[in-house]
């Protein structure tokens, strides 16, 4: 299935399809969109428990008492700055040059590594501070939102990196662009989650 | 390639560009607050601001734009659900809350814990006058945890604070947090502001635990001996701490959560709540009858309407019970007055009664609490 939607994302609309499919939109993409879609689904119901249990809680430490607005506005940019990074890389290997492509490819996973390393910061000073995510329903809404968040974007590093891999293996071209595209979309999603979550989850708890 | 216009390196900056001015701007908003805009209108720009980066991204770097419809149905159709799962949410929890908020409390409790001295006072005054009774009976018990940490290691309260953990009823708890601070902290003056927000306070109780907590909160320094007094009784019965925790946790976290916190709207909480209802007269035996029996029936927590069903747990042995009901009563707040540990024999001597759900919540009513 694989190897017929590339070839037939790189011939186009004209390629005449097999007869079973009737769409001639590339399966893998099409399979992501029905993916993120879903994902919308399952982070529109985390994002809303946290809302819905926010200010909840009977003990502390309360939201208030632990985010650090400029830290995360930092990290939030970092995560930006990678999906521009990542459309740059989907252009360099549209363009078949490699070089770029491998360059802005690296670029994203390094920032996506950074934004973790963020993440990974963040969770053990709350830690410290005594949150857990027992210890009240603010700790156990966020760390269930911010952590499903981390994995989804630890899962995109590894893929970002994997794709990297690859095109030292096994040369890389245009018209394998899909596989890339599809990796950008993830990778966008995860950006615009996080857009929400920033918004909603940090900023909203100071105004 | 699988559509037809690709956007240029050009757009992309652009849209980079932007994307960075706004989160800028969104943190600008929170950390230099704007006066002139107000809340309401910081929260409305806010949800704009990351609602126009949301669809630039989507837009540009997913080419949703530019690309098959096919994709933007699938992905609209995703957000439809999300959106729809998120008003119905809404409409579940943050609605009934709206009529009865557990926000000043959770302000009242942060600012005690951070003890900032004057500050605490005001907030302690204002608060308090503002609220709803309601919403006051809950206060103190909050309050009252942090409160209890902080006072061995302030400075001058040796004198009134001797105590150790067990620090206080919760009758008196409205007392005990309004007095604190001002022993610390501030002069004599403000002590008498301090002893008129814990009458107002007092005020809020309910009426068999009122008389106690103004008179207490008239003679400040002589409340604070009173647990010390009380401690021996309390210590006179041991229990098993660790089998309570045991049979809680198997039994009765599953609703009322591993802190007691509950689930708001669905599952009472007992932390904070069960002592209350230990205190007023008859309520020990009420709490024992709840298990034993179950509850059901509309009740009243904390400002929250619960009308649910609690199972009776009379399967369980005499022992268990007694330590779960002691484990509630003990692992997140103070021990309350004259607290007597229940006993397999106590629990034993409910069960003759044979009441049903109903009943018990019937008792609940006679007890006064609604
Ligand atoms: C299936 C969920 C559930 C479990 C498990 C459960 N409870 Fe409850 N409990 C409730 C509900 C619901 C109520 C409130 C009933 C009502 O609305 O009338 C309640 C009420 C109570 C109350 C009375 C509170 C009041 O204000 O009167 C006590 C005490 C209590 N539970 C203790 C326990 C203990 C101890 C256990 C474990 C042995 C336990 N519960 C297990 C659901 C549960």
């Amino acid at each position: 299935m694989s190897a017929e939607a590339s070839s037939h994302a790189a011939s186009g609309a004209s390629a005449h399809p097999a007869p079973y499919r009737s769409s001639k939109l590339p399966d893998v993409k099409l399979l992501m969109w029905v993916f993120l879609a879903s994902d919308t689904m399952f982070f529109g119901s985390l994002i809303g428990t946290y809302l819905a249990y926010r200010e909840r809680s009977l003990v502390g430490p309360f939201p208030q008492d632990l985010f650090d607005i400029p830290l995360t506005t930092v990290s939030t940019f970092v995560l930006l700055m990678s999906s521009f990074l990542m459309v740059l890389s989907l252009h360099a290997l549209r363009q078949n040059d490699i070089g770029k492509f491998r360059l802005w490819t690296a670029g994203v996973a390094f920032f996506g590594a950074i934004f973790l390393g963020f993440q990974v910061f963040e969770f053990t000073h709350f830690a410290h501070a005594g949150l857990s995510i027992h210890q009240n329903l603010f700790g156990t809404t966020f760390f269930i939102l911010t952590g499903t968040h981390g994995v989804h974007v630890t899962v995109g590093v590894i893929w970002l990196v994997s794709l990297l891999v690859t095109s030292y293996i096994r040369p890389m071209k245009a018209k394998d662009a899909v596989y890339l595209e599809i990796a950008g979309l993830y990778w966008h999603f995860v950006d615009i989650v996080w857009i929400v979550i920033f918004t909603v989850v940090y900023l909203v708890e100071f105004v | 390639m699988s559509e037809g216009k690709h956007t240029s390196v050009s757009t992309y900056v652009i849209v980079a560009l932007i994307l960075g001015v706004i989160t800028y701007v969104e943190f600008a908003l929170v950390e230099y607050p704007q006066a002139w805009l107000g809340s309401g209108w910081t929260i409305f720009l806010l949800v704009a601001l990351s609602i126009v980066k949301f669809v630039m991204v989507v837009m540009f770097f997913m080419h949703l734009k530019d690309d098959d419809r096919t994709y933007s149905g699938f992905f609209s159709s995703g957000m439809f659900i999300a959106l729809a799962t998120f008003v119905g949410l809404t409409a579940m929890f943050i609605l009934p809350k709206a009529v009865a908020s557990t926000r000043p409390d959770n302000r009242a409790a942060q600012e005690a814990s951070h003890a900032v001295p004057h500050e605490l006072l005001d907030n302690v005054e204002t608060r308090g006058a503002s609220r709803a009774p309601a919403e006051i009976a809950d206060t103190p018990a909050v309050a009252d945890r942090s409160v209890s940490v902080e006072a061995p290691t302030a400075p001058n309260d040796a004198s009134t604070y001797s105590v150790t953990p067990p620090a206080g009823a919760t009758a008196q708890g409205g007392a005990a947090t309004a007095e604190e601070p001002a022993a610390t902290e501030a002069p004599a003056a403000e002590a008498t502001g301090a002893q008129s927000a814990a009458g107002e306070a007092a005020e809020a109780e309910e009426p068999a635990a009122q008389e106690a907590t103004a008179e207490e909160a008239e003679e400040a320094p002589a409340q604070a001996e009173a647990p010390t007094a009380e401690e021996p009784a309390a210590a006179a019965v041991s229990w098993d701490k660790d089998h309570g925790a045991a049979v809680f946790n198997a039994n009765c976290m599953a609703c009322h959560q591993m802190t007691g916190q509950g689930i708001p709207g669905a599952f009472p909480p007992l932390a904070s709540h069960a002592v209350e209802v230990y205190a007023v007269a008859g309520g020990r035996d009420y709490l024992a009858d709840a298990v034993i029996f179950g509850l059901q029936g509309a009740i009243n927590v904390n400002g929250m309407t619960y009308n649910g069903v609690m199972p009776a747990w009379g399967h369980l042995a005499d022992a268990d019970l007694a330590d779960a009901l002691n484990h509630v009563l003990t692992a997140w707040d103070d021990e309350p007055a004259g607290f007597q540990p229940y006993t397999a024999a106590d629990i034993a001597a409910r069960r003759p009664d044979g009441l049903s759900a109903g009943d018990v919540h019937a008792k609940r009513e006679a007890l006064g609490l609604h």
